[in-house]
């Protein structure tokens, strides 16, 4: 899939990124320089529509992370003289691009002070201050950052994008029981997204392993983490990160089904028989494999998968070979 | 199982269908100003009116079924939910929207044009 | 039997050129300016402070918890139940607590509220305006005049909607005046306003009368609502749900419905 400017670019490789970023020339050109804000002026102007502004701001996203730190300047006087100083977005943008040009640390102290004192006079004003807990988490001030998006949670609880951030923030300092529970909000307002299912059923593979085998929780989180993954899958029938995690979890379950497990029936999820893990493991494998494949061969259809995730799934398939064919012998 | 729980395991988003049903009804909407036309031109009165335009927009339903909705829904086999070959289910939510829906939502429209055609061309 | 024979009336082609097309023109520029109209009017969302904002979303995310339980493992649904039922109970999410059990303030003189009602004034007068001018302008001008006929035939009840103004006791009711095209043009342009504005255009009067009569969804943090008996309400909702999760049997779902 060719990279396109009316997606935010967040996901993109470095090299999607620059090619977008290089489009900056072309479109900065193209498009009228400045769009009135005013009713009046809007008749009498060129027309605009939607998709320019998402362009400006894709752009302006690109620009920052390519270096071309002119070109995003570019976009976001534009998208200022369009929507006003005080629109919450631009503020937001203009921060990002301070933080950009910052040299040294000090200057992104500085950032951080503008940012305090806007919301000192406003504090409802949500970009900003999701600026300012990425900006604290980039300064490496993790538990600030964690507090100051407790905070916005609490006043705005529907807020997944906020979630899923302090889901990761818990998550890079191994509070895994946290990250869960805020994961499982996303769940709550997506319940949808299989992404967010196998996302969970990721973390919850990492609470098991990090508790040990031993622990009392780690059946409940195989448990969890093995459906989750099944979820995911059973929404979205191509999603690759859904397989890995079904046959990492199997996997681990079938090496370890010797020895006696206990299962407590405290109302939680319990797990399926051998036999049925089993069955979802060579599931898993097959689909495994009949992604690797095709993707690898570049076959109609099957094209899109990150290259990286394919890599590691053929990574863990030939692992999974080798262990059996030495068995075997 | 309830139907509840079914569509919670299944689930439909609603973005895409209200995508379709819309783009059924600009079809509809447009294809019922046009046999307006159509009629007052001829100079179809009463009955034969509004039978010519009970004949068009099943045509049109008909076509719209055979160019769009069967060659995917045929192929998948997964929307073939009991309707045998007229199944729209893969599509849509309700089989008696998608095949008379047309007559109600143009019928103001038809009427329009065709009294319009009519009154241009006749009288 | 008798043959009624039919009836001609011989019309000045002009007719059409003064009167039809003229309305029908009108009624479509009225429908665009009035999309256009409704676009521009329409007042940017208020700036809600921190405590309204957090009153408001903590009972959404109720709702939202009540509607997806099922996506949640027991044990996690029960914690977030029972947090937040405690919290509903104790008025935790409150605007201004103090207030608790008071009736809450008459929606005519909150400011706040009545910014509300003038948005729907808006609409309201922007539906009813243009029509009412339209009307008395094809009365002014057009009535008594006999433009077209019908292609289909009416009983004699229609007459007097259709011939309004036109005083002529024999007349087949299936000529109309100018007045009936009008109403014609009402509903039949629907379709006209779907090309030229989009599916989702403020010119279609209809979609708006429906709109009015369906409960609005503002409504509900609306003026003149008392919160705390919404919350009181949503932990009630909240303590009956007879927990079941997406996520029982989903292997065996899995191993049944997916084939390599």
């Amino acid at each position: 899939m060719a990279p396109s400017l009316l997606h935010p670019p967040s996901q993109l490789s470095p090299a999607a990124a620059l090619e977008l970023s290089q489009q900056a020339p072309a479109l900065l050109q193209s498009s009228p320089s400045t769009v009135s804000s005013s009713p009046l002026g809007a008749i009498f102007s060129a027309s605009e529509s939607p998709e320019l502004w998402i362009k400006y701001e894709n752009l302006l996203l690109s620009c920052l992370r390519t270096g071309d730190d002119l070109a995003a300047q570019q976009c976001l006087e534009r998208l200022a003289a369009r929507f006003g100083e005080d629109n919450e977005r631009i503020m937001a943008f203009r921060g990002l691009v301070k933080e950009a040009d910052a040299q040294h640390p000090g200057k992104l102290e500085a950032v951080l002070k503008d940012y305090e004192e806007i919301l000192k006079e406003n504090d409802t004003n949500i970009p900003i201050t999701k600026r300012r807990v990425a900006l604290l988490r980039s300064m490496g001030r993790v538990s600030e950052a964690v507090s100051a998006l407790v905070q916005l949670l609490d006043f705005s609880p529907t807020d997944a994008e906020g979630w899923s951030e302090l889901a990761d923030l818990y998550l890079s300092q191994g509070m895994y029981p946290q990250a869960i529970y805020a994961l499982e909000e996303v769940v709550i307002l997506a319940p949808n997204a299989w992404n967010i299912h196998a996302r969970l059923g990721e973390m919850q593979y990492m609470a098991a392993t990090a508790s040990g085998a031993g622990g009392s929780s780690y059946q409940k989180h195989m448990a969890e983490s093995l459906k989750r993954f099944s979820r995911s899958i059973e929404l979205c029938d191509d999603y690759l990160r859904g397989y890995y995690g079904l046959k990492l979890v199997t996997a681990r379950l079938l090496k370890e089904s010797g020895k006696p497990a206990k299962q407590n029936d405290e109302g939680g999820l319990r797990l399926p028989d051998t036999s049925t893990i089993e069955r979802l493991n060579e599931l898993a494998t097959a689909k495994l494999s009949e992604i690797v494949r095709h993707s690898t061969a570049g076959d109609r259809g099957w094209r899109g998968y990150d290259e990286v995730e394919v890599a590691a799934a053929r990574e863990l398939l030939s692992e999974d070979a080798s262990a059996a064919s030495r068995i075997e012998r | 199982m309830s139907v509840e729980r079914e569509f919670q395991i299944a689930p439909i988003v609603q973005e895409a269908v209200v995508h379709n049903s819309r783009t059924l009804l600009n079809l509809q909407s447009l294809t019922a100003s046009l046999f307006g036309v159509g009629a007052g031109i001829l100079g179809l009165e009463s009955y034969s009116g509004f039978l010519f335009y009970l004949v068009c927009s099943l045509l049109t339903a008909m076509l719209f079924y055979v160019v769009r909705v069967a060659p995917t829904s045929l192929a998948s086999g997964t929307g073939t939910g009991g309707g045998g070959a007229f199944d729209t289910s893969r599509y849509f939510r309700s089989q008696v929207e998608f095949w008379t829906g047309g007559l109600m939502n143009g019928l103001a429209g038809f009427i329009l044009t065709w009294t319009l055609f009519y009154g241009l061309v006749r009288a | 039997m008798a043959q009624v024979p039919v009836q001609t009336i011989h019309r000045d082609p002009q007719l059409f050129y003064w009167i039809l097309l003229p309305i029908t023109a009108v009624m479509i520029l009225t429908g665009v300016l009035r999309h256009y109209a409704t676009v521009l009017m329409a007042s940017a969302p208020k700036k809600l402070d921190q405590k309204t904002t957090r009153e408001q979303r903590a009972l959404l995310r109720g709702i939202n918890v009540r509607g997806n339980f099922h996506t949640l493992a027991k044990p996690s649904f029960d914690v977030r139940r029972d947090a937040l039922t405690t919290a509903y109970e104790s008025g935790a999410y409150l605007k201004s607590p103090e207030n608790r059990g008071q009736a809450p303030p008459n929606p005519l003189s909150d400011p706040s509220s009545m910014e509300g009602m003038m948005g729907m004034m808006k609409n309201q007068m922007a539906m009813i305006i243009p029509n009412t001018l339209i009307m008395s302008w094809i009365n002014a001008f057009f009535s008594g005049y006999v433009i077209m006929k019908l292609p289909f035939p009416l009983t004699i009840k229609f007459k007097s909607m259709l011939q309004a103004g036109v005083a002529t006791k024999d007349m087949d009711p299936r000529w109309m005046s100018s007045i009936s095209w009008y109403f014609l043009c009402i509903f039949g342009l629907q379709s006209v306003f779907n090309f030229l504005l989009g599916s989702d255009n403020a010119a279609s009067q209809m979609a708006q009368q429906m709109g009015g009569m369906a409960p609005n969804a503002g409504q509900m943090f609306g003026p003149g609502v008392d919160p705390d008996k919404q919350f009181l309400a949503e932990a009630e909702n909240l303590a009956v749900i007879e927990h079941y999760s997406v996520l029982d049997g989903v292997e065996q779902r899995l191993l049944e419905g997916i084939k390599v």
